[in-house]
């Protein structure tokens, strides 16, 4: 019960500062989505009367989306972390008695929420410019996204971590987002390695189900086990590092200054 | 006597430096703090206060000691203690500004885990005791630096822990501003409902609200006695006499040869004399050297020491 109340205070203070920050939230939605166009207008310009520019385009539109979700969920844990620490909050968030970790997991689930419908938007807008209109299997796509981003918050929290022992990490972090492009296109077919980074295969799967037209259940186990693994190895290791810094900083006396 | 709600055993913390000097910034100490009672917490920068108030809270994972509170080992089971104690750091920046005021008191409440329902009428009450009322839905960015305090003061009372740490509730605020939230701090104390320790440099906030102070200097507590206990040890030993006229050269070097804390002020056409007696056999010593110079004393009365005075004097080790 308690639990569900810390829940519903988390959602509620989610939706409540999204709110208060709309032009926030709106300005981001078009930097998003410019930043696409100009992707999109390139690859046109570059291979636009190319046979099988159409799977391109469908793969572009899918690397963008997962990128856009994954971005949201790396800076939520990070820059987050760092926000509420330089706001002087962080220490309250810690004096909750139903523990600092459950704290976060229920803000990253009601940030999941608001990033889902930034993402909707940004979404069909992609499908509306690009003509491609992609495969929407909610029921497989969701479990899929979310396992995918799991992997992505164990990453946030690594970061959210340092930034409570280290400070001043904001352009590391930053410079970070950037390397997700890399996980998200990572060529896994030729270098299946490649597979145990996070965000890599559960984007090779997102582009399976959304370009290919597969479902969940068409999905090979085997693939679906593997990033399972993968997810849970690298959320587990975020939280178990995240622990240790915040134990850190807490024997230091530098939890909540910055 | 009731049972204490916070225990404090050989709290130590020292911070680890790369070239081995560490800096030990609470030493030792060990402090019980009763049910309902209101503790004020005294030192200059530097002493530990803070360093305690955060260990007291768990934010701060102390090098050695023990800390119970309700019962709870806050070193052991932060999160059982956490139940019990609510913080108030650094005074308006515990809040989310983009939040109203009613939200914020919401969010905190839902952050302990109680549903609003639950404590809609308590928050009601502290929007009223923080006079608040007018501003219920503005954000908190927009209100003034006194009201943002009082806000997160508010916002650690939502809690409904038995224990409240605030430190340096007042700092920044003007005197207007320090005076009403002194006001409503006071108003909750009187009300018994809370253990309450305060950490301030404003000793006038000290005095006003807290029954007992403990002082702590470079980490070790120097003094914890009750505020009327010090006023009264302090008032017994301090004296001021009126001079008419002048004294002397001899009689003022005899005087300060003698008494160590002493002050000669000369005022218009009279001399004021305020000095500290060890005993109380001394107030004849002064009586000699002034009948010796044949000063006329016009009044003799024991000083009133605030506990600013008090609070100098214990650190500065002038006091014995």
């Amino acid at each position: 019960m308690r639990y569900l109340v810390l829940f519903k205070t988390m959602l509620k203070q989610e939706f409540i500062l999204m709110r208060r920050y709309l032009f926030n939230f709106i300005s981001g939605l078009i930097a998003i989505y410019i930043i696409f166009l100009l992707i999109f207008l390139g690859a046109r310009a570059l291979g636009g009367g190319a046979p099988g520019f159409g799977a391109t385009l469908d793969a572009i539109v899918v690397g963008f989306l997962v990128w856009t979700f994954a971005l949201f969920a790396y800076s939520d844990m990070a820059q987050g972390m760092v926000r509420e620490a330089q706001e002087g909050t962080l220490e309250q968030l810690y004096m909750s008695p139903l523990g600092f970790t459950r704290v976060c997991l229920f803000r990253i689930v009601s940030s999941f929420s608001i990033t889902l419908t930034f993402n909707v938007v940004i979404l069909l807008l992609m499908m509306a410019t690009t003509g491609r209109w992609l495969h929407l299997d909610v029921i497989s796509l969701l479990p899929l996204i979310l396992l995918t981003l799991a992997g992505v918050y164990g990453i946030g929290f690594i970061m959210a971590g340092l930034a409570l022992v280290f400070k001043r990490l904001e352009s590391f972090i930053g410079i970070l987002q950037f390397a997700m492009v890399g996980l998200i296109v990572a060529p896994i077919d030729r270098f299946p390695i490649l597979r145990y980074l996070p965000l890599a295969e559960g984007s090779r799967l997102i582009r399976g189900v959304m370009a290919e037209g597969l479902s969940i259940g068409t999905l090979p186990i085997g693939d679906l086990l593997f990033l399972a693994i993968n997810t849970a190895f690298y959320f587990g290791c975020g939280l178990l590092v995240f622990n240790l810094l915040l134990k850190t900083a807490k024997n230091r006396g530098l939890l909540g200054h910055y | 006597m009731t049972e204490p709600v916070l225990e404090a055993h050989h709290l130590t913390k020292v911070y680890k430096q790369r070239r081995g000097n560490d800096v030990v910034a609470v030493d030792d100490i060990s402090f019980s703090v009763q049910k309902n009672e209101v503790v004020g917490l005294l030192g200059p920068n530097g002493a530990g206060k803070t360093t305690t108030i955060k260990c007291l809270c768990t934010l701060i994972g102390p090098t050695e000691g023990e800390i119970h509170i309700n019962g709870a080992d806050a070193i052991k089971s932060p999160r059982l203690a956490l139940k019990h104690v609510a913080a108030v750091l650094e005074g308006n920046r515990n809040i989310y500004w983009r939040l109203s005021v009613r939200e914020n008191l919401e969010f905190f409440a839902g952050l302990q885990g109680l549903p609003i329902r639950q404590v809609r009428s308590h928050i009601d009450q502290l929007i009223e005791l923080f006079q608040l009322k007018e501003k219920e839905r503005t954000e908190a960015r927009k209100l003034s630096r006194g009201m943002q305090q009082k806000l997160a003061v508010a916002c650690a009372l939502v809690k409904g822990t038995e224990v409240l740490l605030l430190d340096e509730p007042t700092l920044g605020l003007d005197v207007g501003m320090s005076h009403e939230l002194r006001f409503a701090l006071k108003e909750m104390a009187q009300r018994g409902e809370r253990t309450i320790i305060v950490s301030s440099h404003d000793m006038s906030v000290v005095q006003d609200i807290c029954e007992r102070v403990i002082i702590i200097n470079s980490g070790r507590i120097v003094t914890d006695d009750k505020v009327s206990n010090l006023l009264k040890l302090f008032q017994a030993s301090a004296y001021r006499f009126e001079i008419e006229g002048r004294l002397d050269e001899h009689q003022a070097s005899r005087l300060q040869e003698r008494f160590e804390m002493l002050k000669i002020s000369e005022p218009d056409y009279h001399t004021e004399i305020e000095v500290e007696l060890i005993n109380g056999s001394q107030i004849y010593e002064i009586m000699e050297i002034l009948k010796a110079g044949d000063s006329c004393i016009k009044a003799i009365d024991r000083r009133e020491p605030d506990l600013e005075e008090i609070f100098l004097k214990i650190v500065k080790g002038g006091a014995n």
